[in-house]
C-alpha cells in the first residue's frame, strides 16, 4: 500500500512511518508531497491537514494512528509521549527526551532526503522500542 | 539567516560560529480564524496555544508569527483544531508593506519576551540566596521556563542574555559562555 505525507519529515512523520511499517503495513511505500492536493488516489495520507490520520484535538498524528488502529501497547504510548512533546512542545507529557529527539530529527532533515531520514530513524525507533519495553518489564532503566 | 559571532573560550581561543537563524526578513505566517463563542473550551485551548507560541494578535481573528517551517506547521495545526471545533480558519504567508509596520508588530512581541526574561533573571537572583536543595530545584525550574520562553522568542531582546547569565550564576558556572545549540 502507498502512504503519502508532507515532504520535509520531522519527528511525528518519521515516527508514524515507522509505526505504519511495524504495525499496519510491512510493505508500506511512502510518497512525499507538498500538500493534500498532491496525494495520489491510491495512497493513504497522514500528518496532513484534513487527513483522517492527522492531528485531532490535542493528539499528534502518532497518537491519532494509535487510537484509530487500537494499538494499546504501553510501550508505543510512551514513545507517543516523546513524539508529542517533540512535535507540539505543549508540556502535555513529561518527556525530557523530546528535546534530544527534536534536535536529531532536525539535523537529519537538514542533511538527508526524506527517504534517507526514514531509513535512518526506523532502527532508532526499533531500538528505543526495545529499550522502553525492557524498562517497562523491569520497572526501571535497563542500562 | 544566521549571524556570525566571535566568542573567546579560555581553553580553545577564539571560535567563530553561527548563532540561531532569524527568520527571513519580512515574511510572516498569518492565521485568520472565526470560532463560535460557545462552547468556550476550544477558545480557551486556542488562547493557551497562542500564548505558548508567542503570537502577535493583529486583530480579532488574526494572529501572526515570523514565517519558518515550524511556525507554519504550528499555525496549520491550529487551523485544523479550529475547524474541528466548528470554526473556519486559513493560513497565509504575507509580507508587511513597510518596515515601520513590521516594527510595530515586533516591538510588542519583544516587550512581552523581555518581561518574561526579566522575571527569570529576578527569580534566579532570589534563588541564589536559597539553601540546597531549593537552589537546585529552582535552577531546574527556571531552566525549563527559559527553554519555553526561548521557543517563542523570535527576535532575541537583550534581556535574554541577562536571563542566561543569571541562570549561569545560579548554577555557579564560570562567566565564560559555553557554546550552545538551540533550535
Amino acid at each position: 500500500m502507498r502512504w503519502a505525507t508532507r515532504a520535509g519529515v520531522h519527528i511525528d512523520r518519521s515516527a508514524c512511518a515507522w509505526l505504519i511499517v511495524r504495525h499496519l503495513d510491512p510493505q508500506a511505500q511512502f510518497v512525499f508531497v507538498s500538500g493534500p492536493d498532491e496525494v495520489p488516489d491510491d495512497a493513504t495520507a497522514f500528518d496532513m491537514r484534513g487527513a483522517e490520520l492527522g492531528h485531532h484535538g490535542s493528539d499528534c498524528t502518532f497518537e491519532t494512528i494509535l487510537r484509530r488502529y487500537d494499538l494499546a501497547d504501553p510501550v508505543l504510548w510512551r514513545i507517543a509521549a516523546i513524539v508529542h512533546e517533540a512535535d507540539l512542545e505543549d508540556d502535555h507529557y513529561d518527556a525530557p527526551e523530546a528535546a534530544g529527539f527534536d534536535l536529531i530529527l532536525r539535523a537529519l532533515a537538514l542533511a538527508h532526503t526524506d527517504k534517507e531520514v526514514l531509513s535512518m530513524t526506523a532502527p532508532i525507533f526499533d531500538a528505543v522500542y526495545g529499550y522502553i519495553r525492557r524498562s517497562v518489564i523491569a520497572g526501571g532503566n535497563p542500562a | 539567516m544566521g549571524r556570525l559571532v566571535l566568542q573567546w573560550y579560555r581553553n580553545r581561543g577564539y571560535m567563530v560560529f553561527m548563532v540561531d537563524s532569524v527568520p527571513a526578513p519580512g515574511e510572516w505566517v498569518f492565521l485568520t480564524y472565526r470560532l463560535p463563542r460557545v462552547p468556550s473550551a476550544p477558545r480557551l485551548a486556542l488562547w493557551r496555544k497562542f500564548k505558548r507560541l508567542g503570537v502577535a494578535q493583529l486583530a480579532d481573528g488574526l494572529v501572526a508569527l515570523p514565517a519558518d517551517v515550524r511556525t507554519r506547521e504550528h499555525l496549520e495545526w491550529a487551523a485544523e483544531e479550529i475547524e474541528e471545533a466548528g470554526g473556519t480558519a486559513g493560513v497565509w504567508v504575507a509580507r508587511p508593506s513597510t518596515r515601520a509596520l513590521e516594527r510595530s508588530v515586533i516591538e510588542p512581541m519583544n516587550e512581552a519576551r523581555a518581561g518574561e526574561y526579566a522575571e527569570i533573571a529576578r527569580q534566579a537572583q532570589l534563588a541564589r540566596d536559597a539553601a540546597e536543595p531549593e537552589r537546585t530545584r529552582g535552577l531546574r525550574r527556571l531552566r525549563a521556563q527559559m527553554r519555553r520562553v526561548e521557543r517563542r522568542d523570535f527576535f532575541r531582546p537583550p534581556q535574554r542574555e541577562q536571563a542566561r547569565q543569571a541562570l549561569k550564576d545560579l548554577a555557579g558556572q564560570e562567566l565564560v559562555a559555553p557554546m550552545e545549540v538551540s533550535s
